[in-house]
């Protein structure tokens, strides 16, 4: 199995992405930069997401609350306490991989069902932006304005544009080979059975407390940090766009459609639907507020009605049948 | 003194209606196992109905439930049986996603048609109040309350005493013996959600006086709802109105005597604390 | 009256019930043998129109009822007493009772088959506003054949009826049933209980793994050395 993973960290596919990476993003105009870099951060939340919500099958609607911790504590502590944010972004990632723990402790705890776990998750989620709102100290209501980005590197500033996409490229790798990594390692076939039968896992022996804390600490820290870059690239820390229960909706959703559970699923949702959305809010935003979310939730409903294991599974099948001499992916 | 009672009757006034709100989703939880995430954007759009058709007909609100209650029955039925039904016997987390994904759609087609400042529908008795002692309360409440509490009951006498009332209750307790009777149990799974929808649009109407709405409150009043089904035991029909009424209470003591945010906070933590502890529900009995 | 043609059902492409036939004529009690998973729940199920058949045909009454659903067979008369009863446990017996007979054919003359019903099981009529699931098992499958004789049923169909009882209540059950047949009702009969099975049953047919392995009058079935055989599943 490990095998597997030094195959991935070895393809010949990551060359092409380098080229890519530093030929095409000096000839991008602003905007499309813009494009891909929020495609980065969805495809690094998604697949942080993908962990927990699909190889262990347990929607968790609280990740708003990690990547809320990462971008406004890290934020508030930079503006009000003089932090570094590299030390934020560390001290927020900690508090939300407890937050996750105990959220996985109290699941496991009190034995609650798929429904139960919904709805805990999202009621920690809105207090989550209860409390964001309404204390002074993470900017309420208002936000909070981040210093400009100088590109001073210590002060974890990237100087915006191409370094934004750097860092939010490495963090999308990072994040989708976390994934790998977890899915060619026995933590991966643990969670996996513990989506599809918990009681014949709980009777085979697995500790699933603990592979849940571990799923769940390792996508709540990766949520977290993920935010960290995201607010330094927005500059404006917006409770609205960061803690508000929208956004990990938006992460459930293009996992979903991309197809949840696998490596590079949520990561295809994100790259899919994230510019589309973008396009078609840039060209009608002004006449039309809201049609990309429209868009969005019309593709999920009919991607769930038409192919619920989502679209990878589908476009691996066309891709095969395009050339069926090539051996087939798993 | 006063400001407690005057904390008790908004409490209970405005309990009453998350009650009703409440009972929609406890019917179809109980007999399709459906969650669905987007109910608070369906009190939306019957906010919204009777927000056009008071802008194009100058029609009050309570008037426009003679439109808006078979419009969104109407709507509820199609919604189930072409989107919902094929989902049946699939993974419940499907279900969940499919139903976000419509609360996307809900709330974003209400924002692309009417914008997304909040807006008012103005009532002939919106700001008439009600002065018992030192207490005020404000009369679409007091009608909110009194209605509410009629269908509670009404829907309560239909269960126990029509055809269609016990088809309902026999898919919840065996769907498999129920059909065996002959009970179409898609079509009682599809009346039931058509049924929650409907009365949703009743429930909006209720809201809707001197109350300012806007696309995004969609969500928060789903996690009302949601908060009030699981308190109440998810098809306890006694515990779900118990559960509004819970709710509504913590909402405007807390205001009073916590801080605002704290006064927020509240029914979450009553919530997870329920969840945690008592996970069938507030009441004991498990009369269905 | 009854007809089955050559079914095969299954569950996700795989079939359970291969290749079935068998009749059952008018005022006819037949048995329905054999050991656990072979396929008589599935087949009465089929019967139901629980599952839809992968092919073969089923006639009621000379009319092709493959394609019907369930409710339509249970409009026809084509009523099944579930293994375990499946009263509904949280209704009182008076609705359960209703609920019997709610499909279209029988809701006008619910009174009067209520009436019938309750004479033919007096204890029934004493419990009548408690709920079904505080009955013993006993009651509870009285309830469960007055159930659905208030859909007016013409085919009977009862699903392990002494599953579960005190030897008294299976007796009684048993005198139940052949009253019913007296009164003229087609009644199929999957049992558990050979003896019995063989006793109250005109014909029978037994089931091998989702196949007839052997069919006759009961006298027959019952001197084949291969009964016992395929009733113990070896």
């Amino acid at each position: 199995m490990r095998q597997e993973f030094y195959k991935t960290l070895t393809s010949p596919v990551w060359l092409v992405i380098l080229v890519l990476a530093v030929v095409l993003p000096p000839l991008l105009p602003s905007y499309y930069l813009h494009i891909v870099i929020l495609a980065l951060v969805y495809v690094a939340l998604a697949s942080a997401w993908n962990i927990v919500g699909g190889m262990a099958g347990q929607i968790s609607l609280a990740h708003s609350l990690f990547i809320g911790t990462g971008a406004m504590l890290s934020t508030a502590l930079l503006l009000k306490l003089g932090v570094n944010m590299w030390l934020g972004l560390v001290i927020s990632a900690i508090i939300s991989g407890v937050m996750g723990a105990m959220i996985a402790w109290i699941d496991f705890r009190f034995q609650l069902g798929h429904l139960s776990f919904v709805l805990i998750t999202m009621a920690f989620a809105e207090m989550g932006t209860v409390i964001v709102e309404g204390w002074d100290f993470l900017g309420g209501a208002s936000g909070l304005l981040l210093p400009q980005d100088k590109g001073d590197f210590l002060a974890f500033q990237f100087g915006g544009g191409i370094g934004a996409f750097w860092v939010m490229l490495v963090l999308a790798i990072v994040s989708i080979l976390i994934n790998v990594a977890i899915l060619n390692a026995p933590l991966g076939y643990y969670l996996r059975t513990i989506r599809d039968n918990e009681n014949a896992a709980r009777a085979i022996g697995v500790n699933i407390l603990r592979y849940k804390i571990a799923a769940m600490v390792i996508s709540a820290m990766l949520s977290s940090v993920i935010g960290t870059a995201y607010v330094r690239y927005l500059t404006f820390a917006d409770p609205y766009l960061l803690v508000s229960p929208i956004i990990i909706i938006e992460v459930v959703l293009f996992a979903t459609v991309g197809g949840l559970g696998r490596a590079y699923g949520p990561a295809f949702g994100a790259l899919l639907l994230v510019p589309l959305g973008e396009i078609l809010r840039g060209k009608l935003g002004g006449t039309l507020p809201g049609l990309h979310y429209f868009i969005y939730g019309v593709v999920v409903i009919a991607v769930i009605l038409m192919s619920p294991r989502g679209l990878l599974p589908l476009f691996e099948k066309w891709f095969s049948r395009m050339r069926p001499k090539a051996a087939t992916s798993k | 003194m006063a400001e407690f009672l005057q904390a008790l009757a908004q409490g209970l006034l405005i309990g009453s209606t998350y009650g009703l709100l409440a009972l929609g989703m406890g019917l179809v939880y109980g007999v399709s196992g459906v969650v669905n995430f987007s109910h608070g954007d369906f009190i939306s759009l019957g906010m919204f109905l009777c927000l056009a058709l008071y802008s194009a007909f100058a029609l009050d609100p309570y008037i426009s439930l003679v439109i808006t209650v078979p419009l969104m029955t109407v709507i509820g039925g199609l919604v189930y049986w072409y989107l919902l039904r094929p989902m049946v016997g699939h993974q419940f987390l499907m279900v969940v996603q499919l139903t976000l994904g419509l609360s996307l759609v809900l709330q974003n087609g209400i924002l692309m048609v009417f914008g997304g400042q909040p807006a008012r529908t103005p009532s002939v008795v919106e700001s008439k109040l009600l002065i018992l002692g030192d207490v005020v309360v404000r009369v679409p409440h007091v009608i909110a309350f009194v209605v509410s509490f009629a269908m509670a009951i009404g829907l309560y006498i239909m269960l126990r005493s029509t055809d269609f009332g016990r088809s309902i209750r026999a898919v919840h307790q065996n769907a498999h013996s129920a059909a065996l009777m002959g009970i179409d149990v898609s079509r009682v799974q599809t009346l039931t959600f058509a049924l929650g929808i409907g009365i949703l649009a009743i429930a909006a109407a209720l809201l809707l006086p001197g109350t300012p709405i806007q696309p995004a409150q969609g969500l928060r009043y789903t996690v009302i709802t949601l908060i009030v089904v699981a308190l109440g035991g998810m098809t306890n029909f006694v515990g779900i109105m118990l559960g509004g009424l819970i709710i509504g209470l913590s909402e405007a003591y807390g205001t009073i005597y916590l801080s605002d945010t704290l006064g927020m906070l509240l029914p979450y933590g009553i919530f997870v604390l329920i969840m945690l502890f008592r996970p069938q529900g507030l009441t004991w009995s498990s009369s269905r | 009256m009854l007809e089955v043609d050559h079914l095969v059902t299954g569950y996700g492409g795989v079939p359970v019930l291969h290749d079935v036939s068998l009749t059952l004529n008018a005022g006819e009690i037949v048995g329905l043998l054999g050991a656990n998973n072979a396929g008589k729940t599935t087949l009465i199920n089929s019967l139901s129109g629980m599952y839809a058949p992968m092919s073969g045909r089923i006639r009621f009454e000379g009319h092709d009822v493959t394609a019907m659903t369930p409710k339509q067979r249970v409009e026809i008369g084509i009523i099944q007493v579930p293994e375990g009863r499946l009263v509904f446990p949280d209704m009182s017996v008076r609705e359960n009772l209703l609920l019997g007979g709610i499909n279209a054919r029988a809701r006008a003359h619910r009174p009067r088959t209520m009436d019938h019903v309750l004479e033919l099981f007096p204890r029934l009529k004493e419990r009548l506003g408690q709920n079904a699931g505080t009955l013993s098992g006993g009651e509870q499958q009285m309830l469960a054949i007055g159930r659905a004789l208030m859909a007016e049923a013409k085919l009977l169909m009862l699903d392990e009826p002494s599953l579960g009882l005190s030897p008294l209540f299976v007796q009684y059950i048993f005198g139940i049933i052949d009253r019913l047949h007296a009164e003229g009702l087609s009644i199929l009969l999957i049992e558990q209980n050979l003896n019995l099975t063989l006793r109250h049953a005109q014909r029978c047919y037994v089931l091998e793994r989702g196949k007839v392995a052997i069919e006759g009058a009961s006298d027959v079935v019952k001197d084949d050395p291969r009964t016992r055989r395929a009733y113990l599943g070896l």
